[in-house]
């Protein structure tokens, strides 16, 4: 790159690379450390927060919003975002749950992550096709996929009798690690492999980085959004379905606020919401981190609304770290330019 | 001064215009009271109690809810940006009526709340604008912030009910034993409405600011104080509609207007405002609320169950953009 006199600005351009590399690495950093401080407080101030039991319960909560939450994070690093995945998330449950009474798990699992991959794709060609701005299309997905749940429910809720062995999906062991986790991991895994070694991954930042410039270097927008829409659908239905298995009683009315959730766990864990980039490992410790917290607060005995205080708060501080970086950024570039 | 083309020939009537063009003009500029119009008359003519006076009057109470915050959510979509905060705020402005009801009397109470409203309403813009947080992910924020507040005040999702006659008339009175006093109130808010849009120099600021923030800032506007200015607006005109909900229902809880946000934003979309930003109609956001409680009504008495309204709300929602952006496509062409 140093003998390569077409880049006008190497130095400058390094600069910033480095900045913006020093400022990701510091914000998964900063995440952990805060993940480590709450979880000491949290075990000197709750007794019964560092029992096997209740760490497990924690981890296994931090998984199902983690896994959507890493789908979500891709979808911000395109520049997009979902609001609808509380709703696909409690329609494939619910999916899950129904098909439990007819058929095997295996395939009612399938069943439900088609469901989540039919509405994320939906969701994708609306955004492209016809131009529609992602939040309201996510916003208006949001409702309608909220009533058709409550109108396969018919406002009842639907518990799963046979097949006791989909519980395994909840409380099985896999080496000894809760298969919840195990899950995580998988998705973790794949996800990271899709978006930083596969060109689809690549065009999708490239568009989240800069849409014109995405065009005009020939990458298929529509077809890389529509995808990873229909990604965001599958997670939010291995959520749903990571979800029936906890509960195994499953209604219209969960999974409210899970958007909220997950969009809070991407941004807290460094995915700026201006896209262009994602950070998945940063990602799953907010999740973690926000889990604890549940945690903690329920043996504190603090009433489940403090929880919401504590999300919209969290939310709020995380997204203005956000904002106050991407003005270091512009600062930054501008100081070097 | 040169006069646009087009506008000179409608001028010196050079090129007589098609009837034709005239009614797809009209059509597509006033598409939603006409489609207003059609399903009234349908409605009508296909169910003898649509008609009534009773069920009339229902429509127009009903529609005063949304239609007050849609008032206001109109001139902020017009700044470019929106808030999905106003279900919280008005669970809120709502509680907080009704506990201080009967220690401050209802004009009192009216002011407090209304006062609250704006004060949530600047706080929202201070979030948006000095923090340089996305308006839909802040809003979004601090609406779980307002609903765990009214949460915390009445101790979980208890309702508070109001025993106050001379208050609750103000959401079942009616003004010549006609109007329900909510749509008198819903009327007013379009007027003053329009008149700050319109006719006033915030007005004109407000669209300059939605169109084009970067040359509005240029030009010298403050352009954060007319968004703060624009999310007080819409927390005022949503702490209206708290009192006037509450006032209807004789109670309050934090969770009274669940949705309301979506309601809200699909009235003022159906109606023809851009959420470009830098244009909007008050009139379509008028006629939008009216269409909505409409339909709402015509669900309830077709029999089709509630969870279909949620259904309905979304396609309408969905496809109302859809027809924006066929307009703005066929206006290309």
């Amino acid at each position: 790159m140093k003998n390569s006199p077409e880049l006008l600005h190497p130095r400058n351009f390094f600069n910033v690379s480095n900045a913006t590399r020093f400022i990701q690495v510091a914000e998964s950093l900063g995440v952990f450390a805060l993940l480590m401080i709450v979880v000491i407080g949290a075990s000197i101030v709750a007794p019964g927060f560092f029992t096997y039991t209740n760490l497990t319960n924690t981890l296994i909560s931090a998984s199902i919003t983690a896994v959507t939450g890493l789908g979500m994070t891709f979808a911000i690093a395109m520049g997009g975002f979902d609001l609808s995945v509380g709703s696909v998330q409690v329609l494939t449950a619910i999916v899950a749950a129904d098909l439990l009474s007819v058929v095997d798990p295996p395939l009612a699992i399938v069943g439900a992550l088609l469901a989540g991959l039919m509405l994320g794709l939906l969701n994708g060609i609306l955004i492209s096709k016809l131009r529609l701005p992602a939040f309201v299309v996510t916003f208006g997905m949001m409702s309608i996929v909220r009533g058709v749940a409550l109108l396969v429910t018919q406002g009842q809720s639907v518990m799963i009798t046979r097949h006791s062995e989909f519980g395994l999906l909840n409380n099985g062991k896999i080496l000894g690690l809760p298969v919840p986790l195990v899950i995580m991991i998988i998705v973790f895994v794949v996800l990271s492999a899709l978006l930083k070694h596969t060109p689809f991954g690549r065009h999708a930042c490239a568009i989240g980085g800069n849409r014109a410039a995405a065009i005009v270097s020939g990458i298929n927008v529509d077809r890389t959004t529509i995808a990873v829409f229909g990604l965001v659908g599958v997670t939010a239905a291995i959520s749903g379905v990571m979800l029936s298995s906890q509960l195994m009683i499953v209604d219209a009315t969960l999974g409210t606020g899970f958007e909220l959730q997950t969009i809070t766990v991407s941004v807290l864990g460094g995915t700026s919401l201006s896209g262009g980039h994602g950070n998945l490992v940063g990602t799953i410790f907010a999740a973690l981190l926000l889990a604890t917290i549940a945690s903690a607060l329920n043996i504190l005995k603090v009433i489940a609304v403090y929880q919401y205080l504590a999300l919209g708060v969290l939310l709020i501080f995380a997204l203005s770290i956000d904002s106050a970086r991407r003005a270091f950024i512009t600062k930054s570039l501008l100081s070097h330019a | 001064m040169t006069l646009d083309p087009i506008e000179t020939t409608l001028v010196k009537g050079e090129r007589p215009v098609s009837y034709g063009a005239v009614i797809v003009n009209f059509l597509t500029k006033y598409y939603i009271q006409c489609l207003l119009v059609a399903s009234v008359a349908v409605l009508a003519a296909v169910n003898p109690y649509f008609g009534t006076v009773e069920n009339l009057e229902n429509i127009l109470l009903q529609a005063s809810f949304a239609g007050i915050g849609a008032a206001g959510m109109t001139l902020l979509i017009v700044s470019g940006a929106f808030d999905l905060s106003v279900a919280g705020l008005l669970g809120l402005c709502g509680v907080l009526s009704s506990e201080l009801l009967p220690s401050l009397g209802v004009v009192f109470t009216v002011i407090v709340a209304l006062v609250l409203g704006l004060f949530l309403g600047f706080l929202n813009g201070l979030v948006v604008t000095k923090l340089r947080i996305p308006a839909f992910i802040a809003t979004l924020g601090m609406m779980n912030i307002y609903l765990a507040l009214a949460f915390i005040w009445t101790n979980g999702s208890r309702l508070i009910s109001v025993e106050d006659p001379s208050f609750n008339a103000l959401g079942t009175g009616t003004l010549l034993n006609v109007l329900p006093i909510p749509f008198v109130v819903l009327v007013a808010t379009y007027l003053i409405c329009y008149v700050i849009l319109n006719r006033s120099v915030y007005g004109r600021c407000l669209r300059a600011v939605g169109s084009n923030e970067i040359a509005a800032r240029t030009a010298g506007l403050p352009v954060d104080l007319i968004r703060i200015l624009a999310f007080a607006i819409v927390g005022g005109c949503s702490a209206l509609a708290g009192v006037f909900l509450t006032a209807e229902l004789s109670s309050a809880s934090a969770v009274m207007a669940t949705g309301y946000e979506l309601t809200v934003i699909a009235v003022v979309v159906i109606g023809g405002t851009s959420l470009r930003g830098g244009s909007g109609t008050l009139f379509g956001s008028f006629a939008g609320a009216l269409f909505f409680a409409v339909i709402n009504s015509a669900l309830n008495i077709l029999n089709v169950g509630a969870y279909w309204q949620y259904v309905v709300t979304g396609i309408f929602l969905i496809s109302a953009l859809g027809v924006q952006a066929l307009r703005g496509y066929i206006q290309a062409e």
